[in-house]
């Protein structure tokens, strides 16, 4: 079975300054795979090592994608293949233009048999870009997928719901966004790094493709701040339960939170 | 000069941390320590990741790797998982040694399993009256009928030897009058009859267990010697360099482990109502450490380097050896007195790497040792 599997990069957390005037730099992120993603390249991969076929990984997103470590992260995580839409037009893309983009390129990139996609992203987490791309392929569309299994042409799956799992057949070709449960996502060795270097990568540019209403966006960002930093006010409190609860009681309301 | 990793050393880095966080969290670590257990589960998952076959033939299921690569690694592990980091560093001459010199056969069952995750082959040189005089050892092996080994004897400090299948065991031939010329290396099973293996309580290194071996009649098959009869000083020689390379590269991560918990102690503790780090005493400590481990890095990868370019490091690993082991224990010293009584309290890691790290400086040769090595070579270069 061929799967499409989508990622995106996101500014690693971990790197991300809040500056004191609140604005946030992403200056010295390193751009990583978006956790999320990293469970629905591992069901890709454990699906098609099960069934035969292969993994086409897919991204759109400005240059940073590019990035030859960025693209060796991807791979030594099993997909065979790799195709990219490389734009800065991408750059602070909205749900619908990522997800049009995607719908584009999956155009051009033959037969497939699913499409799998993260539960969210790690940076924005909307939780659309899935439910958009199926609705612009025309297919089968599910979100909250916690089991995938491919028999005759046909994929069984669990979609996990506040209360109950829901067992559900679905033909195929699909997308289906899947759970962080679903699986954990092996570790790349050194053999499937030094692999990766070795893989077909298919880099694009929005020029190459026929994406629906262009660069059009339908979310206009205003600004991003980060919550206001305090420092410490280093206050102990001791003595008896009862005292103590008191005294915490008046220094809330001293701040105005009670 | 270029000082960036390629891509894949630093993928194989992030991989190698996420695997720690999941598999060796300092809790755990601290448990397996508490209770003196072998880290069995952090080197399955080493094992399944493909840890353990680094710089092994591909032939045996390994990936090659330079030297560089693997010292990033004991680095990473001795930061994140110390004791795991040593396992790791001590497994690396015993491996060398067998791929090196010993039987196809030899290899297949041995580095096979290795990659598999068993535990490294324990390496038996030190005898209760040979330390760093390591060619006074006693353990004889005897040929009978041209068929079997018979090895009488005793070890000490033969570490991992009571979890390991197998110890590299050093004999000599009393014979034979020059000691280098005399000894000779086997591939012991642990299991073997006449081989008695008992722990011994020691300060550190509670997971990562050093034991006294005695060999009584010990019968080996002819096929159990590794290399030639007699060549085993040669042969042990040969990899010891690496070894003392990569162990001392798990002694930076451990020293930058310290520092780190030492630097943010200092943010979070309050005296005389300020956090401790304003006090210029904890901030010259704190540059003193950064210092030293920026110089242990760039001096195990200038090593590593030169032996990834096969240039001989003879005395240049041992003056690496004794820097990086001395300033390794200094900066978890340092911050164990940043951190005050709570250093020194089990509840926190740093006693640990207190423990663990010191015995640095005796294993693999001592501080004196070194200078041994080093000092002749240097005075060498200047003899007219
Ligand atoms: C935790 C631990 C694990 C170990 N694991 C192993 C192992 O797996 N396999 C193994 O074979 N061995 C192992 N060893 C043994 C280790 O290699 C020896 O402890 C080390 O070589 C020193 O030998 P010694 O302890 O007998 O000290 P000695 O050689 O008795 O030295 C005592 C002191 O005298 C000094 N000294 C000795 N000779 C000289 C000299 N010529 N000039 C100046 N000073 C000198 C030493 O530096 C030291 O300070 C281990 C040791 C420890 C503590």
């Amino acid at each position: 079975m061929n799967i499409i599997v989508c990622y995106k990069l996101v500014p690693d957390p971990e790197d991300v300054v809040a500056k004191p005037d609140g604005s946030i730099s992403l200056d010295q992120a390193e751009w990583i795979i978006s956790d999320y993603d990293l469970m629905a390249i591992e069901a890709a991969v454990q699906l098609v090592e099960a069934n035969g076929g292969k993994v086409m990984a897919l991204s759109v997103g400005p240059s940073q994608l590019a990035n030859s470590k960025a693209k060796k992260d991807v791979l030594s995580r099993g997909p065979d293949e790799l195709y990219l839409v490389v734009d800065d037009g991408l750059r602070d893309a909205d749900t619908s233009l990522t997800a049009r983009t995607l719908a584009a390129a999956v155009a051009k990139l033959g037969e497939f048999d699913l499409i799998l996609t993260g539960e969210g992203s790690a940076d924005l987490y909307f939780q659309q870009v899935g439910m958009q791309l199926g609705e612009l392929l025309g297919l089968p569309t599910f979100n909250a997928i916690s089991k995938v299994e491919w028999s005759g042409g046909k994929l069984a799956v669990e979609r996990s719901l506040e209360d109950e799992v829901e067992a559900l057949e679905v033909p195929a070709p699909a997308v289906l966004a899947v759970t962080t449960d679903i699986n954990q996502p092996r570790l790349p060795s050194m053999k499937e790094i030094l692999k990766a270097g070795k893989k077909p990568v298919v880099e694009w540019t929005l020029g190459d493709l026929a994406v629906q209403d262009g660069l059009a966006q339908r979310v206009e960002v205003l600004s991003v701040r980060s919550p206001k930093q305090v420092n410490r006010k280093q206050i102990r409190i001791e003595g008896k339960p009862e005292e103590a609860a008191q005294a915490l009681i008046g220094h809330l309301s001293k701040e105005g939170v009670l | 000069m270029d000082f960036r990793l390629t891509e894949e050393q630093e993928l194989l880095m992030s991989s190698l941390k996420e695997l720690l966080e999941r598999e060796a969290p300092e809790s755990y670590i601290a448990e397996l320590d508490e209770k003196h257990e072998f880290p069995w589960k952090p080197w399955k998952a080493l094992a399944d990741n493909g840890f353990l076959g680094l710089g092994i033939d591909e032939k045996y299921g390994g990936t090659p790797a330079d030297v560089l690569t693997q010292c990033l690694v004991a680095d990473v592990l001795g930061k994140y998982a110390f004791p795991v980091g040593v396992i790791y560093g001590l497994g690396v001459i015993t491996i060398r040694d067998i791929e090196q010199f010993a039987s196809d056969e030899q290899k297949a069952r041995v580095l096979g399993g290795i990659i598999k995750g068993e535990p490294p082959v324990a390496l038996g040189i030190s005898e209760p009256q040979a330390g760093s005089d390591a060619a006074g050892l006693k353990t004889s092996a005897v040929l009978e009928g041209d068929e079997e080994w018979v090895i009488n004897g005793q070890k000490i400090y033969c570490t991992l030897s009571n979890v390991a299948k197998y110890i590299l065991l050093m004999t000599r031939d009393s014979k034979a009058e020059n000691p280098y010329k005399g000894m000779s290396m086997f591939l012991l099973p642990t299991d073997t009859k006449g081989v008695r293996i008992n722990p011994l309580p020691k300060v550190g290194w509670w997971s990562v267990p050093t034991c006294e071996v005695f060999l009584d009649d010990v019968r080996l098959p002819k096929s159990a010697l590794v290399g030639t009869v007699n060549n085993g000083w040669m042969q042990l020689m040969a990899n010891f360099e690496i070894e003392r390379l990569i162990l001392s590269a798990s002694c930076v991560g451990a020293a930058e482990a310290a520092y780190e918990d030492a630097a943010t102690y200092a943010n979070q503790r309050v005296q005389f109502g300020q956090p401790i780090g304003n006090f210029q005493m904890i901030q010259e400590k704190l540059v003193d450490m950064a210092i030293k481990i920026e110089n242990m890095r760039n001096y195990y990868y200038k090593i590593a380097w030169m032996m990834d370019n096969k240039m001989p490091v003879r005395h240049e690993h041992a003056m690496a050896k004794l820097y990086i082991t001395q300033a390794s224990f200094e900066v978890i010293d340092d911050a164990m007195q940043i951190l005050g009584g709570m250093g020194y309290m089990m509840a926190h890691r740093i006693q640990r790497l207190w423990r663990d790290v010191r015995v640095m400086r005796i294993g693999g040769g001592t501080d004196q040792i070194m200078y041994n090595i080093a000092g002749p070579q240097l005075l060498k270069k200047f003899k007219k």
